[in-house]
């Protein structure tokens, strides 16, 4: 699945989509921390379908995800 | 108002900062609502912080950006509870700045109207603080040519009952 990343993520990783493979938040988790090194030092929270997630849950692929640093408006 | 009570998305969004010209403007044309009795209006401007561990130096501009659809989908239910709090107000506007905006420059506007103070002054103070909090917008604080670091909302003086999380109504 596509993940899309953002602001200090999206700069850490080089790239603000990347490609993972993940049936649940918590695979995904655990996938991402594999590919951007020491995202785990830094806080983050996941959208799925334009909505943060606090639990796991079943992804099944067609989820539009999101990684978000901390927000910054206003 | 051609938005009044209507909730379908709008984009807050503009490229760049909030030009003091447009809010006169968006002032005037509320001349023509004579139910209205109060305007209250919240302005955010970059401001030039010091940064830690870096004497001397100091913000010198802010590269916003958004995860716009998620951050448009938070701005209507926000503008929706909002007006389901505050029944009697007349409009509320808010626009947000994309892009580079240097210190000293507006970067964010909430403007509420309502036919009496009390009403446009909570909602302008709780919608303001429902935007730090909730809409994926990211700033990158540029230092000099070398350096930046991110900006990170401090959500402590946010006032009581505000939510951290996202989750349905």
């Amino acid at each position: 699945m596509e993940v899309l990343l953002f602001g200090m993520i999206a700069e850490m990783a080089g790239a603000d989509r990347v490609k993972v493979d993940a049936s649940s938040v918590h695979q995904l988790r655990r996938a991402l921390a594999d590919r951007i090194p020491d995202l785990d030092k830094f806080s983050m929270a996941i959208a799925v379908d334009r909505r943060i997630v606090h639990e796991d849950m079943p992804l099944t692929g067609s989820e539009e995800i999101a990684v978000l640093p901390p927000f910054a408006g206003g | 108002m051609s938005d009044v009570k209507q909730h379908k998305v709008k984009d807050i969004f503009v490229e760049g900062p909030v030009d003091p010209a447009f809010i006169a403007t968006s002032i005037a044309k509320h001349a023509t609502r004579t139910d209205i009795g109060a305007h209250e209006i919240f302005l955010g401007q970059v401001r030039a912080d010091a940064t830690p561990g870096l004497t001397r130096s100091r913000v010198q501009t802010i590269e916003y950006t958004a995860y716009r659809d998620m951050a448009l989908e938070r701005m209507t239910s926000i503008r929706e509870e909002a007006f389901a709090k505050w029944p009697a107000m007349t409009c509320l506007h808010v626009h947000h700045s994309l892009g580079t905006i240097k210190a000293g420059e507006l970067c964010f506007m909430v403007f509420a109207s309502a036919p009496h103070r009390q009403s446009a002054r909570e909602a302008v103070a709780w919608v303001v603080d429902r935007i730090k909090a909730e809409l994926p917008i990211f700033g990158k604080e540029i230092i000099d040519d070398d350096t930046h670091q991110w900006k990170s909302n401090d959500l402590r003086d946010s006032g009581p009952g505000l939510r951290r999380d996202d989750s349905p109504e």
